[in-house]
């Protein structure tokens, strides 16, 4: 009975955590211009604690060579002490500190990309702190994003189980 | 044993809730396709999902097509979903797109590949490629950028449209063509049900061919510190000479805290210089145009407690691989090789 009540705990928990290859890349397009959205995306940003440390311009260098995009900016955003603790532990991970989301506009609509924090799991396979931390970042940026959506007049539905491996 | 038997009991409840809530198409479309490929499917950095094409579509081949997405192609395998959550995302696109499946006989077309070979140089190649891996740069309907297609022609190639498509799917598209996106209707041009079927043997010829994707190592760690020789301000120094030296614009300096905190706490012996060499990125973006997601290019330099100097860089074969984007690949290879001549030259 045991250890048969451990394997189906085992295989829920196998069926429920998802898979090794969850999406590398968190997206959404919001109805809304860019200009606009980008302002709502650093509120959002800022009301889920984290400061936005700055906006990086890509738009305006690369014109010149073509870019179309009226918008391409790039948000950088943290929180001091958790940039503080990582960088002192892996200073490594400073490659990917602070965190960003890409900003580009599609005609009158806007689309925004992040990398999925969770993509790092599989690099700090021992520290339980930093996959802690992954997660959390991740199901903000999913936050952040839908707060954008709502904004712009979308309705959320509630994160289905294939977006919560 | 009683917290096992309620444990048990819980998670029992929980899976059977999760498996009998009816998942929500719209929903799961909105978090997952529209990013790419627009609400009303007029297509984004995926291609457009319209009623027109829709009409030729089988439900088998929308479902694989999510199931196994395009590997190497940007659109992601949606493996963790639930059939039912993938058969909601079929059913809300049949609804919005107003359209019914179309039946095919699953048997395979009997064709002669070396004439459908001499069909495909004459009418396909330029838009799909030799190799039927797509022309030109970048996927779908991409706006940001100018394009030599109005919509990018597809990767039939593709293992992923190879084991989504049957023969005769394939052949209804030739026959018909997709006019909206610029692919002519190849039965007004003149084809026969025999040439259309001599063409998908050649089609199927070209997607054996294609090479397995290469896989990084799984050692390979996501960023590069290297200890340097020299004190902070001399390799900052060093830093910023070498990239002036392989041509780069460099960016005002930022410290890796900037903006996190007041001023006065930030800590200057951590310092990141960022740098862009538009020309080549502007290539890249053509080709990938969530590249913003990792710019801009920067090489971050810290003194640690212990005294020790540090410079860190992103791994970019760890970084390129989160695109499943096999064509920013090859220019990225050329990104990495200055990377690590910058880093020697500093580090020497
Ligand atoms: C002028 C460019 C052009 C030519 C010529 C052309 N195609 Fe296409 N083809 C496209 C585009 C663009 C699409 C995608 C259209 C869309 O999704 O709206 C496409 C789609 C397809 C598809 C569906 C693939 C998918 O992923 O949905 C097949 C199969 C195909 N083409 C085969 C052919 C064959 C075979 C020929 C030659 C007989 C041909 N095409 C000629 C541009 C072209
Ligand atoms: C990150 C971008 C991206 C996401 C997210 C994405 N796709 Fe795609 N999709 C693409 C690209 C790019 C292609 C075309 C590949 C090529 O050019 O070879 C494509 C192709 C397709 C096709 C084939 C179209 C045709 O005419 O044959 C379908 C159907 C499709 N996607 C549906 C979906 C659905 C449904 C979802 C959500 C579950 C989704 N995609 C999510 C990028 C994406």
């Amino acid at each position: 009975m045991r250890s048969h009540a451990i394997a189906v705990v085992l295989l829920a928990l196998a069926l429920l955590s998802g898979p090794a290859h969850a999406d590398k890349m968190l997206m959404t397009r919001v109805p809304m211009k860019a200009d606009i959205a980008i302002e709502y995306l650093k509120s959002a940003i800022e009301e889920y604690g984290y400061a936005v440390a700055h906006v990086q311009m890509c738009d305006s260098g690369m014109k010149g060579f073509g870019l179309e995009s009226d918008v391409y900016r790039v948000v950088f955003f943290g929180k001091i002490d958790e940039v503080r603790r990582i960088v002192a532990k892996h200073p490594g991970f400073a490659a990917y500190l602070p965190l960003k989301i890409a900003v580009v506009a599609e005609r009158g609509e806007t689309v925004m990309s992040a990398v999925n924090p969770r993509t790092f799991d599989a690099y700090y396979p021992k520290d339980r702190e930093m996959k802690i931390q992954f997660g959390r970042w991740r199901n903000d940026i999913l936050d952040i994003f839908d707060e954008v959506y709502r904004a712009a007049g979308g309705k959320v539905a509630r994160r289905l189980p294939s977006n919560t491996p | 044993m009683k917290t096992t038997q309620l444990l048990l009991a819980g998670l029992s409840l929980f899976i059977a809730g999760q498996a009998l809530a009816l998942p929500d198409g719209r929903a799961l479309y909105i978090q997952n396709c529209n990013a790419c490929h627009q609400f009303q499917g007029a297509g984004g950095i995926g291609l457009p999902l319209n009623a027109a094409k829709f009409r030729d579509y089988s439900d088998d081949y929308l479902f694989k097509t999510i199931r196994n997405g395009r590997p190497g192609r940007i659109m992601p395998a949606f493996q963790e979903m639930s059939d039912a959550q993938v058969k909601a995302i079929v059913t809300f696109l049949r609804k919005r797109t107003d359209t019914k499946p179309r039946a095919y006989d699953p048997s395979a077309l009997a064709g002669d590949p070396t004439h459908g070979r001499k069909l495909f140089e004459k009418h396909c190649q330029r838009c799909h490629g030799a190799d039927g891996q797509g022309r030109g740069e970048g996927t779908g309907v991409t706006l940001s950028r100018k394009r030599a297609f109005l919509v990018m022609p597809p990767a039939i190639a593709n293992p992923g449209f190879q084991a989504a498509a049957s023969d005769r799917l394939i052949q209804q598209v030739i026959r018909v063509g997709r006019p909206q996106s610029g692919m002519p209707s190849f039965a007004r041009l003149g084809l026969k049900d025999q040439d259309t079927a001599d063409l998908v043997a050649w089609i199927r010829k070209l997607g054996k061919r294609v090479a397995k994707r290469p896989r990084i190592a799984p050692d390979e760690p996501p960023s590069h510190v290297v200890e340097s020789p020299y004190d902070f301000d001399t390799t900052v120094a060093n830093v910023k000479q070498a990239l002036v030296g392989a041509n780069f614009r460099i960016f005002p300096d930022r410290y890796l805290e900037q903006g996190l905190t007041d001023e006065f706490s930030v800590n200057q012996r951590q310092i990141g210089i960022r740098f862009c060499n538009f020309n080549k990125l502007y290539d890249m973006l053509k080709i990938e145009p969530r590249l913003g997601v990792v710019l801009p290019c920067r090489i971050t330099i810290m003194e640690r407690a212990n005294g020790k100097v540090l410079l860190v860089v992103p791994n970019l074969k760890v970084v390129a691989s989160w695109f499943n984007n096999d064509q920013l690949l090859a220019l990225w290879k050329r990104m990495e090789d200055t990377f690590n001549d910058i880093i020697d030259e500093v580090t020497l």
